[in-house]
């Protein structure tokens, strides 16, 4: 099974070396391709100097056009499937070739690593509210349980790739996964650990917290009806 | 009744709008087809204003308290309709920019490939 890491990336000079290389230590049978989404900082320079694979939108279009990016890409060069990992370092790279088979064994869609599944961390804080919302939610809409659904750590069928790379309306989001949870097939979750961010800034401030969660929830209740 | 004011207000406005849709035209700002719009709208105007008997005579038939109500009503829902295409449009557009965005990056091809490895 041919897997592709995605791992967009917008002002993530800091740190993307170093997730690239954890990346290929852990898992060299893996590929990965970065997407810069136009970022404004070395993070190109960062692509250029330490022989990264990626390729250069020319504008920053956002986390969904990026990811949708590697996807166009995956879809062209023939991969089972796609994991989508995040720049920063937030996400372990050993949890790939589980997910990996998970997704083949199960049949599943898409397989989510979730920090909650086992129950010995609980989401807390403002996110924490905000993602049993969208859990509960998700449940009502869709009968699927997801602990975690705002982890960014996924990984995609084939069919997945298609519908990414050919779709109007295909974002890598909570709303997607509950999408796909009731209108294909499985989505499983994997007991996953995560680190903290290694370095840049997370866009996911309290202001924006409220704004994301609202729009994802919002979002999951409205495609309920019309998707 | 409409009011005398709103009248000549409808002929003004209408006035105003062609100028400035006008000037945009011929400075390339807008296109034809998207001034049409505008240019219908301002002769609306101009007929409201003209023969203020049409809106009364619909206001009276829908059960407006008055006419000036049933004006403003309908430019309203107007206005919100093409705010909304509007809106529409502006995703089309956002979802072609992005795709434009996409094969331009895949087009350019993997930094390490360009390197020759």
């Amino acid at each position: 099974m041919r897997v592709l890491a995605i791992v967009p990336a917008f002002n993530e000079e800091e740190c993307l070396a170093d997730t690239i290389r954890s990346l290929t230590a852990a898992c060299p049978q893996v590929d990965y391709l970065v997407v810069n989404d136009g970022s404004r900082d070395g993070t190109a320079r960062v692509m250029r100097d330490e022989a990264i694979d990626g390729v250069n939108l020319p504008v920053n279009t956002g986390l969904t056009s990026a990811f949708r990016t590697g996807m166009k890409y995956a879809l062209r060069h023939g991969y089972d499937a796609v994991v989508q990992y995040d720049a920063d370092g937030q996400h372990l790279p050993d949890y790939i070739p589980e997910m990996a088979r998970v997704l083949e064994e199960r049949g599943a869609d898409i397989v989510i690593a979730s920090r909650f599944l086992d129950g010995t961390v609980r989401p807390s804080g403002a996110r924490g509210v905000g993602s049993r919302l969208i859990t509960l939610l998700i449940k009502l809409t869709t009968g699927a349980t997801i602990t975690d659904p705002t982890s960014g750590m996924r990984m995609y069928s084939r069919r997945m790739i298609e519908l990414f790379a050919t779709g109007f309306d295909c974002a890598p989001e909570p709303d997607m996964v509950a999408y796909v949870a009731r209108r294909f097939g499985p989505v499983v979750e994997i007991q996953a650990r995560m680190r903290e961010r290694q370095g840049g800034e997370s866009y996911l401030k309290l202001g924006n917290v409220i704004m994301y969660m609202s729009r994802t929830c919002l979002s999951i209740i409205m495609s309920r009806f019309l998707r | 009744m409409l009011p005398f004011y709103l009248r000549i207000m409808l002929v003004l406005g209408a006035l105003a709008a062609l100028a400035v849709v006008g000037r945009k035209v011929r400075r390339q700002k807008i296109l034809v087809e998207d001034a049409v719009f505008w240019v219908v709208l301002a002769a609306v105007f101009v007929v409201l204003a003209l023969f203020p008997d049409i809106a009364i005579v619909l206001s009276q038939a829908l059960g407006f308290m008055s006419p000036s109500n049933f004006v403003y009503l309908a430019i309203i829902v107007l206005l919100l309709w093409k705010v909304f295409t509007n809106s529409a449009e502006i995703s089309r557009l956002k979802a072609k920019v992005n795709e434009l965005a996409q094969e331009v990056a895949l087009a350019h091809g993997d930094t390490a490939e360009k390197d020759g490895r």
